[in-house]
């Protein structure tokens, strides 16, 4: 008898240890992800606030003893050349990721519907063709797309990186989409209609809405994307006072190859408009990815 | 009036194919934005790749004069020496990269998967390296790195484990590790994005049943968690695996191939040849041989989405 409530209750005991053992192990991998993921970021932060002396010593200042904002303010004013330049990046990648977001929406909405709902001839194979697309790098595309938006009469217009940009948010945009369309019952529309609604109406007025979350996804994926982009930025844009932040970073860093602190403040400020939109809306996005790609 | 309505699609499929694309003539207005724009983007290039991949261009040449060489632009990949560098290297940061990426990310999934006190702002800064830019990210660590006022050769110094600051991207052993650190920062994010989305949907009984029946957290893991997120991780892995293959930034901004070529990827390596050589025909048959495995590789990624679909059906 007793040694059988002995084994029962050493079996609990090491039970519960071996789930302690789990949730302990966790947590201190979490910390080291915590500090592999931050230091990074708070290294380059700390370095934005110093001087360029300061930067540049052995060993270094872990924390500045002078710490100073001239590298932003530097950034920042319209008045020296390297704010203006820096501000006028700054604007062109809002324009060109603005105009990408809002239009990889209007083309990527219907599509996606259209798969869903819809049964036509070719519709699996159009379907794979557009994801494939992601599967494909950039620099294959490069050499003959730098072609065509030559002869387009593209070459050093935002229009060429909007229109390029557009179709790698699109397969994503797409399959996202697809999955939201697919989880909203025709029942609903079909009620809608009964009711005297058109097509469109019925999409409009009942769809949409339903699929706020994963055209607000796809709308922070398309921007993201657009606003990190180089290599096609890099290889299209000539003209100095059309570059995108990325580009114009990299030419920046490339004729002052000391300035870190400047280097990291404009790292810092070209991250934040990106960081900021995700993590207003991160749970529409893994909402969208839990609802739309992932239960299937 | 299209709206899939189930078994009448089996009396329509019955109708031959012109008849049955003009009876959808409509649906396809849907589409149609998106696969123009596809189409001038995508078909036109690969076309254009494949032709040029059978030309040679010398440097100073118009692209118009160029000179037809058949095969001669592959055997001359095939036979370089630099070749079987560029693909090793590839080969060791796509692997690495995303096997590391995919396993961090899905601890990081399964630790975040229980509620604790701040687990939605760990959540978010974990995320925070996959949203910035690989532009700034490169930099980033190119500082961290740096050679003279490098943040970890100070650390290593200091804890007395080196004498002198290790040059980490100067040096042709050190180099690829270097930036497969930088490129798994980057990445996890995506992983756990990807893997916590999936652990939502195992279902809570069964995990609860299998405890019941005396299975300990890694039985349960391992028979009830896993196979369920099966589906899950090829299409993760894949788009990793992918995206690795596919990535230019972090080499290219932080050592531009160098040192002698030990941190040249394929990507990186066809830019230069096209960009910087002007070896535009070496550079397409290049991209015809990544087309080839890429679609591979995407043979792949369709079944898995495909296998998606079909259990979609199913149910």
């Amino acid at each position: 008898m007793s040694t059988i409530a002995e084994t029962a209750r050493l079996g609990q005991a090491r039970r519960r240890a071996s789930i302690d053992g789990w949730r302990w192990g966790g947590r201190i991998f979490l910390i080291f992800m915590l500090l592999y993921t931050a230091l990074p970021m708070i290294w380059m932060l700390l370095t934005s606030i110093k001087s360029g002396f300061a930067a540049m010593q052995f060993p270094p200042q872990w924390w500045p003893d002078q710490p100073t904002l001239a590298s932003y303010q530097k950034l920042l004013d319209p008045q020296n050349s390297v704010g203006q330049d820096f501000l006028r990046f700054f604007w062109n990648s809002l324009f060109v990721s603005t105009a990408t977001t809002i239009l990889s929406v209007i083309v990527a909405v219907p599509a996606a519907y259209a798969f869903s709902r819809f049964t036509f001839p070719g519709r699996n194979f159009l379907f794979f063709a557009v994801l494939l697309r992601n599967m494909f790098p950039a620099v294959i595309f490069l050499v003959p797309l730098f072609i065509l938006m030559r002869a387009i009469g593209l070459v050093n217009t935002h229009g060429s990186l909007i229109l390029t940009y557009l179709t790698f948010g699109l397969p994503l945009a797409i399959w996202l989409l697809k999955g939201f369309y697919d989880n909203i019952p025709v029942q609903l529309e079909q009620a809608a209609r009964i009711d005297g609604a058109t097509r469109f109406q019925a999409f409009v007025l009942i769809v949409m809405p339903l699929s706020a979350p994963g055209i607000i996804a796809t709308a922070i994926y398309s921007f993201i994307g657009a606003w990190n982009e180089y290599i096609y930025a890099y290889t299209f844009l000539s003209k100095n006072e059309q570059l995108t932040l990325p580009v114009g970073i990299q030419r920046f860093f490339s004729e002052n190859t000391t300035d870190f602190p400047g280097l990291m403040a404009a790292s810092f400020m070209m991250s934040v408009p990106v960081v900021v939109l995700f993590l207003v809306l991160q749970r529409y996005f893994v909402r969208a990815l839990t609802e739309g790609a992932v239960k299937h | 009036m299209t709206i899939v309505a189930g078994k009448t699609g089996a009396r329509r499929r019955l109708r031959p194919l012109p008849g049955k694309i003009w009876e959808h003539r409509a649906d396809y207005a849907y589409v149609l934005p998106a696969i123009a724009v596809m189409l001038i983007v995508i078909a036109y290039p690969i076309y254009y790749t494949i032709e040029l991949s059978f030309f040679n261009t010398p440097p100073g040449l118009q692209l118009r004069d160029k000179i037809f060489v058949g095969f001669g632009n592959y055997t001359a990949i095939l036979t370089s020496p630099v070749f079987w560098k560029v693909t090793s290297n590839t080969l060791i940061w796509t692997l690495a990269s995303t096997f590391i990426s995919f396993v961090l990310g899905f601890a990081c999934a399964l630790a975040l998967h229980r509620e604790f006190v701040g687990r939605g702002v760990l959540r978010a800064i974990l995320i925070i390296p996959w949203v910035i830019s690989a532009v700034a990210a490169s930099y980033i660590w190119k500082w961290i790195y740096h050679s003279d006022f490098g943040i970890i050769g100070a650390v290593l110094v200091g804890l007395g484990l080196a004498d002198r600051p290790p040059n980490f991207i100067d040096s042709v052993s050190t180099v690829l590790p270097s930036l497969i650190v930088v490129n798994i920062w980057r990445e996890f994010p995506f992983a756990m994005i990807m893997m916590m989305a999936g652990l939502q949907t195992v279902p809570e009984q069964l995990l609860r049943a299998a405890k019941v029946d005396g299975a300990n957290a890694w039985q349960r893991f391992w028979h009830v968690t896993f196979p369920h997120l099966r589906n899950v991780s090829t299409v993760t892995i894949l788009l990793l695996a992918v995206a690795n293959f596919n990535s230019f930034i972090i080499p290219w901004i932080m050592t531009g191939g160098g040192p002698s070529n030990a941190s040249h990827i394929w990507i990186t390596h066809i830019y230069e040849l096209a960009f910087g050589r002007q070896r535009w025909g070496v550079a397409s048959a290049y991209s015809v041989l990544l087309f080839l495995i890429l679609m591979t590789l995407g043979y792949f990624y369709v079944r898995a989405l495909s296998g998606n679909e079909r259990k979609d059906a199913g149910a």
